[in-house]
C-alpha cells in the first residue's frame, strides 16, 4: 500500500506538477490498472485535492521500485510493446487501451535503448533507439488530448512537417475518458529551433534568420491545412461571430487585470510595468478597434521556437498539446491562427534575451526585428488568406495576441523562473511604446 | 460522441458546484433568419456561454407545441419544434456544449400535455380506445374542490367540459393543458420512455415542471401526494440504473418543508435538485426594507437536505416573480414596492425582469447577485439578466420577460437577420433597456460593465467549491441591515458580509472562533487586519458587500 503522504510528496515535488503554488490537502488513487505482472508495472490515476476543494488528476506509473517506473528502460519498453500489440488492460473501474497507427505495427523489432528527455516540463517523454518517442501525459483531463487530435488530422491531411504518429494509449472508465500518452516517430539528427537560434547568434546569425522565412512558410501551410476541412466539425474553420472580438478583448483584458493584481511587491524586475495596468488595458482597447478578425480554426496552441526542429534542411513542428496551464476545453477552442504567429514572434524576443542571459552573447543589432520580418513574410506567402484579416487589421490582431502571450509569460515566469521575468516585462513595455498600426 | 462521460470527469455532485443558465430558445439567437431562435443559433453562441462560465444550460421546452403556454403545452414528446430545427441539430448542439465543458438539461412537463396532443385527441374521441384512460376524466366538476386554482387570472376551475367526449377533464394549469392520468401504468411507462429517449441523445438531465400535481386523491389538495413521490423514486431509479452523472431538478413551488420531500430519503432517492422558491421574494423584501431578517428567517426555516442534493436558487426566471410562498401581508408589500403598475402583476406574482425590479440600480443588481451566489445552493441565471436586460409589460402573459436576447446594437439587436415584422416578439428598443443601450457586444468591451462583473463573480465562485458544497452558518450581527454568514468546506472558510442598506453601515462581527486568521478579500485579494479577540469591525459602502477567505496567518 502507498500511503497518502507518500503520494502527495512524490507528486508535488515533480517537475510536471503544475500547481506548486497551491496547498494540497488530500490525494487518492481513483483507479489503477496492472499493465504487466512480472516485473510489476502499474498505472495509477491519482487525484490531488487542494485546500479549496478543487482537484487535479495525474497519471503515475509505479513498480516494485516505487512510483517512477518511467525511470526504468525495461518498464517503458513495455509501454511501447503494449501499443504495438494494440493491447487492452482492465482497470478497476474502466479499461486502458493501447492502439497503434497502421504503418507502425509491422515494424516490430526489439527496442534496445531508452533515454528520458531531460528538458521536459509538464509531461514525461522517453526516446527509444533514437527512432521512437513516447510522451506520457501527467496531468489528465476528460476528453481527447489535442495533441492526439491534431497529429491524427495533420497526418491524414498529409502535412509533412510533423513527426508521424505511431500510436497512443488512453483510459476509458467511470472516472473519465482521457488520453494517457502518445507514441511518435523520433526525428534524428535534428536540432530544436530554440537551441539553433541561440547557437547561431554568436557566429552565423544570417543563416538562421534566413531559415525563419521557411518556418513562416511551414507555419502558414500548417494553418492552411488545419483550416481546410469544412466537413470535420472538430476542425472546420468558422466565421467569427459578432461578439467574438468582444470575447477576445474581454478575455485578454481580464488576464491583464488579474496579473497586475497579482504582481508581487519588492521585485525590481517588475518596476518598468508596475502601476501601468490601466495603460496596458487602454492599449488593448486601441488594438481591438479593428474590422474583420478572419476565421477561427484549431491551431497549435503553444507555438514557439522550442516546439520546432530543424532537420535535413527543413522544419518539423512538435508538441500540439496547447498551453499546459489552460483547461482542455479551452485548449480545444478554435481561435485565430494569429495566436500561433504571436507565440512564435514572442519566442524571438525570448531568444534575443536568452542569448544574453544564458550564453552571455549580445544578439546582433535588430536581430529580433529581422527574425520577425522573415517569419511573417514567409507566413504571408502560404497562409490561406480567408483565415486571417487583411492589412492593418492583421497587424493589430497579431499585437493583441502578442500582448496576451506576454501576459501569460509574465505569470509563468513569476511562478517558475524569476530570472526570466524581465523578458515579458520588456515585451509589454515595448508594446506600450510602439505606434498602434493603422 | 455525445456521451457526456466522454468530455467530463466523473462527478456525481457536479450540479452542486454548477452555475446554471436558463435559456428561452425562441429568444436566444436566430440561426436561419426566420425571426425565431433555434438550435443552430444557440450553437453559434456557445463560445459566449463558455466564456461566461456557464456549467449547465437549462432549456425551456423545445418540443412541438401550439405555444399557448410558452411551449409548456407539449404536443409531441419525442421530437423538436420545427421552428427550432430537428433532432440532429439538437444532438449537434448537445455535443458542442459538452465539448466546451457545459452540460445541458431540458425542461420536461410530465403533469400534462397540450390538448392538441394526439393522446388527448384519441382520449376524447374514443373513451374505450387505447388512450381512453390516459387523462383524468369525470362526469361532474365538483370532485377535488380542495385543489387550488393556480392560474387565477384565466381559469375559473380545474375542470373543463369537453363536448366531444361529453365529460369534464382535469387540468391544474390552463384548460388547454389536460393532466395526464398517472394512475394508468401505461402513462408512467410512456413518460419513462420519454426520459430515456432524451437521455440516450446525451442530455444531462431534466428540469421537471410542475411535479407536485401528478396525482389526484379525494380529501387532499392534490399536491405532494405519496403516490407522486413513489413515481419520482421510480424515475430516479431508472435514471441511476442506466445513466451516469445525470440530474433531476424539481420545480415544486412549495414551502421548503414540503419541497425537501422531493429530494427523497437517505442520501436522496428522488430529485437531485429542487428550486428554493421562497428565498427569492425574501431577497427582494430584504433589500427594499433594508433588513436582513426575511433572509435569515427563511434560511433558518429551511430544513437540512440529503448529502447528494442541492437547492436551485435564482433571482428571476421565465415566469412571474412568484408570490405564492409568502404571507398575504408580505405579498401586499411586494406588490406595493415592486408592481406599482397593475400591468406588472400576473396571477400571484410580478412579471418583470431583474433590472427593472431593482430600478436598474447597478449596486442593487450586484448586491442581489452576490447574495444569491453566496447562499447554499446552485445559482440559476436567466438569459439577458447578465447584461441587465429590461422587460416589456405591454406584451401579454409572461412574454414581457421573454423578449429577444440583445447581442449587439445593430438591427434587431443582433438576434436575427429577419425583417423586424417577422420576429416572434419585438426586441426592447426603449432608451434605457433597448438593445442600443444594453447589449452583449458593448458590455464585453467595457471593463466595468455588468456583464464583465458577473463573469468575474462566476469565475470566483467556481474557484471555490465551498459555495456549492460548504456548510452555511448565519452570523447575527447587532446591525440588522447587514446580512452576514460563513461558508465552510474542508479548509476553505469564506465569510460573506452584505449591506442591505442604501447608506453606509458599520458592523461588528463575532469572529473569535477564527482568532489569528487573516481575512483576504476575494475579488481584489487584499489582506485585511488579522482577526483578534475583540469583535471584528467592518464598514460597508451603501449596498456594498465583502467576501473574505479566512486564511491561517502563515507569518506566525
Amino acid at each position: 500500500m502507498i500511503d497518502e503522504r507518500e503520494l502527495i510528496d512524490f507528486i508535488t515535488t515533480q517537475r510536471w506538477f503544475g500547481s506548486k503554488t497551491r496547498d494540497v490537502s488530500h490525494s487518492t488513487i481513483v483507479d489503477r490498472s496492472r499493465l504487466r505482472e512480472d516485473p510489476r508495472l502499474e498505472l495509477m490515476l491519482v487525484e490531488i485535492r487542494f485546500d479549496t476543494g478543487t482537484h487535479e488528476t495525474y497519471q503515475l506509473l509505479g513498480d516494485d521500485g516505487g512510483l517512477d517506473a518511467l525511470g526504468d528502460p525495461r518498464q517503458v519498453r513495455e509501454l511501447v510493446h503494449l501499443v504495438r500489440t494494440n493491447s487492452k488492460r482492465p482497470a478497476g473501474d474502466g479499461i486502458v487501451e493501447f492502439a497503434s497507427t497502421e504503418g507502425f505495427t509491422g515494424a516490430g523489432h526489439e527496442l534496445r535503448e531508452a533515454r528520458p528527455v531531460l528538458a521536459e516540463q509538464s509531461n514525461t517523454s522517453i526516446v527509444f533507439d533514437e527512432a521512437l518517442i513516447m510522451k506520457v501525459f501527467r496531468r489528465l483531463e476528460a476528453g481527447i488530448n489535442p495533441e492526439l487530435e491534431l497529429l491524427r488530422f495533420l497526418t491524414e491531411h498529409e502535412f509533412e512537417n510533423i513527426a508521424r504518429l505511431a500510436g497512443w494509449y488512453a483510459y476509458g472508465g467511470r472516472q473519465m475518458d482521457a488520453t494517457l500518452g502518445i507514441l511518435q516517430e523520433f526525428v534524428t539528427g535534428g536540432q530544436d529551433g530554440w537551441e539553433r537560434a541561440l547557437e547561431s547568434m554568436a557566429d552565423a546569425p544570417e543563416r538562421f534568420l534566413d531559415s525563419l522565412h521557411g518556418l513562416g512558410e511551414v507555419t502558414g501551410r500548417m494553418h492552411s491545412v488545419l483550416g481546410s476541412d469544412a466537413n470535420d466539425p472538430a476542425f472546420s474553420p468558422e466565421a467569427t461571430s459578432a461578439e467574438s472580438l468582444g470575447l477576445l478583448t474581454a478575455t485578454v483584458d481580464e488576464e491583464i487585470e488579474s496579473i497586475f493584481m497579482d504582481l508581487p511587491d519588492h521585485n525590481l524586475e517588475l518596476e518598468p510595468i508596475r502601476g501601468r495596468g490601466e495603460e496596458v488595458r487602454e492599449r488593448l482597447r486601441l488594438l481591438t478597434n479593428l474590422g474583420g478578425t478572419g476565421r477561427v480554426i484549431r491551431h497549435h496552441g503553444d507555438f514557439h521556437l522550442g516546439q520546432t526542429l530543424w532537420a535535413d534542411g527543413d522544419w518539423v513542428i512538435l508538441d500540439f498539446e496547447g498551453e499546459p496551464a489552460r483547461s482542455l476545453p479551452e485548449r480545444r477552442r478554435k481561435r485565430s491562427p494569429l495566436r500561433d504567429v504571436a507565440g512564435m514572434v514572442r519566442s524571438f524576443a525570448y531568444a534575443a534575451s536568452a542569448a544574453k542571459l544564458l550564453r552571455g552573447i549580445d544578439p546582433p543589432v535588430a536581430w529580433e526585428e529581422r527574425a520577425r520580418a522573415e517569419f511573417l513574410e514567409g507566413y504571408r506567402q502560404t497562409i490561406d488568406q480567408n483565415l486571417v484579416p487583411s492589412g492593418a487589421a492583421m497587424d493589430k490582431l497579431l499585437r493583441v495576441f502578442e500582448l496576451e502571450k506576454a501576459v501569460y509569460e509574465l505569470r509563468y515566469e513569476l511562478n517558475n523562473r524569476p530570472d526570466w521575468v524581465k523578458i515579458p516585462v520588456a515585451g509589454i513595455v515595448r508594446m506600450l511604446e510602439e505606434e498602434v498600426p493603422v | 460522441m455525445s456521451e457526456p462521460g466522454h468530455w467530463f470527469e466523473r462527478d456525481p455532485d457536479w450540479f452542486k458546484k454548477a452555475v446554471f443558465y436558463e435559456i428561452h430558445l425562441r429568444g436566444f439567437n436566430d440561426g436561419n433568419d426566420d425571426g425565431s431562435g433555434d438550435f443552430r443559433g444557440l450553437t453559434d453562441k456557445l463560445d459566449y456561454l463558455q466564456w461566461l462560465g456557464v456549467d449547465c444550460i437549462w432549456l425551456l421546452p423545445f418540443y412541438p407545441s401550439p405555444l399557448r403556454d410558452g411551449g409548456y403545452d407539449i404536443s409531441d414528446f419525442f421530437t423538436i419544434h420545427p421552428d427550432y430545427g430537428n433532432v440532429d441539430d439538437f444532438r449537434h448542439f448537445v455535443d458542442q456544449a459538452h465539448q466546451r465543458g457545459m452540460r445541458v438539461i431540458a425542461d420536461l412537463v410530465m403533469n400534462h400535455t397540450s390538448s392538441d396532443h394526439p393522446w388527448f385527441q384519441a382520449s376524447r374521441s374514443d373513451p374505450e380506445g387505447p388512450y381512453g384512460d390516459w387523462y383524468v376524466w369525470g362526469d361532474d366538476d365538483t370532485r377535488w374542490a380542495e385543489a387550488r386554482i393556480i392560474f387565477l387570472d384565466t381559469e375559473p376551475s380545474n375542470w373543463s367540459w369537453d363536448p366531444v367526449r361529453g365529460q369534464y377533464y382535469w387540468h391544474r394549469f390552463f384548460s388547454h393543458q389536460p393532466d395526464l392520468n398517472y394512475d394508468n401504468p401505461e402513462v408512467q411507462e410512456q413518460m419513462l420512455n420519454v426520459l430515456r429517449f432524451w437521455l440516450d441523445i446525451g442530455i444531462d438531465g431534466f428540469r421537471l415542471d410542475a411535479v407536485p400535481y401528478l396525482y389526484e386523491r379525494d380529501g387532499t389538495n392534490g399536491e405532494n401526494l405519496p403516490e407522486t413521490h413513489s413515481f419520482l423514486k421510480r424515475v430516479r431509479a431508472e435514471v441511476d440504473a442506466r445513466y451516469q452523472d445525470r440530474v433531476l431538478l424539481a420545480e415544486a413551488n412549495q414551502w421548503p418543508a414540503d419541497v425537501v420531500a422531493y429530494f427523497g430519503e437517505g442520501d436522496g432517492d428522488e430529485c437531485h435538485m429542487a428550486f428554493h422558491f421562497p428565498v427569492m421574494p425574501r431577497m427582494f423584501m430584504a433589500i427594499r426594507r433594508e433588513d436582513a431578517l426575511p433572509m435569515v428567517e427563511i434560511l433558518a426555516s429551511t430544513p437540512p437536505i440529503p448529502r447528494h442534493t442541492q437547492w436551485g436558487l435564482f433571482l428571476r426566471n421565465h415566469d412571474e416573480l412568484t408570490l405564492e410562498m409568502v404571507t398575504d401581508d408580505e405579498r401586499d408589500y411586494m406588490y406595493e414596492e415592486y408592481a406599482k403598475d397593475p400591468r406588472m402583476k400576473l396571477n400571484l406574482g410580478i412579471r418583470r425582469r431583474l433590472a427593472p425590479l431593482l430600478d436598474n440600480g447597478r449596486d442593487e443588481i450586484q448586491l442581489m447577485h452576490a447574495i444569491l451566489f453566496s447562499l447554499p445552493g446552485s445559482p440559476v441565471l436567466y438569459y439577458g439578466d447578465e447584461i441587465g436586460m429590461g422587460d416589456n409589460i405591454f406584451l401579454g402573459d409572461r412574454d414581457g420577460v421573454r423578449t429577444p436576447m440583445q447581442w449587439t446594437g445593430d438591427r434587431n439587436g443582433g438576434f436575427s437577420r429577419a425583417d423586424f415584422q417577422q420576429l416572434y416578439l419585438p426586441p426592447l428598443m426603449d432608451p434605457v433597456y433597448g438593445f442600443q443601450a444594453v447589449n452583449v457586444e458593448a458590455q464585453l468591451r467595457q471593463p466595468n460593465s455588468m456583464l464583465r462583473w458577473i463573469h468575474r463573480l462566476i469565475a470566483l465562485r467556481k474557484d471555490h467549491p465551498v459555495f456549492g458544497l460548504g456548510t452555511y452558518e448565519a452570523l447575527r450581527p447587532s446591525n440588522p441591515r447587514v446580512f452576514a454568514h460563513v461558508r465552510t468546506y474542508e479548509d476553505d472558510i469564506v465569510l460573506c458580509v452584505h449591506n442591505l442598506a442604501r447608506s453606509a453601515q458599520a458592523v461588528e462581527l463575532d469572529l473569535s472562533r477564527w482568532e489569528g486568521f487573516i481575512p483576504e478579500e476575494m475579488f481584489g485579494r487584499t489582506r485585511f487586519p488579522r482577526i483578534g479577540e475583540l469583535p471584528y469591525l467592518l464598514t460597508l459602502a451603501p449596498r456594498g458587500f465583502f467576501w473574505f477567505q479566512l486564511r491561517k496567518d502563515e507569518t506566525e
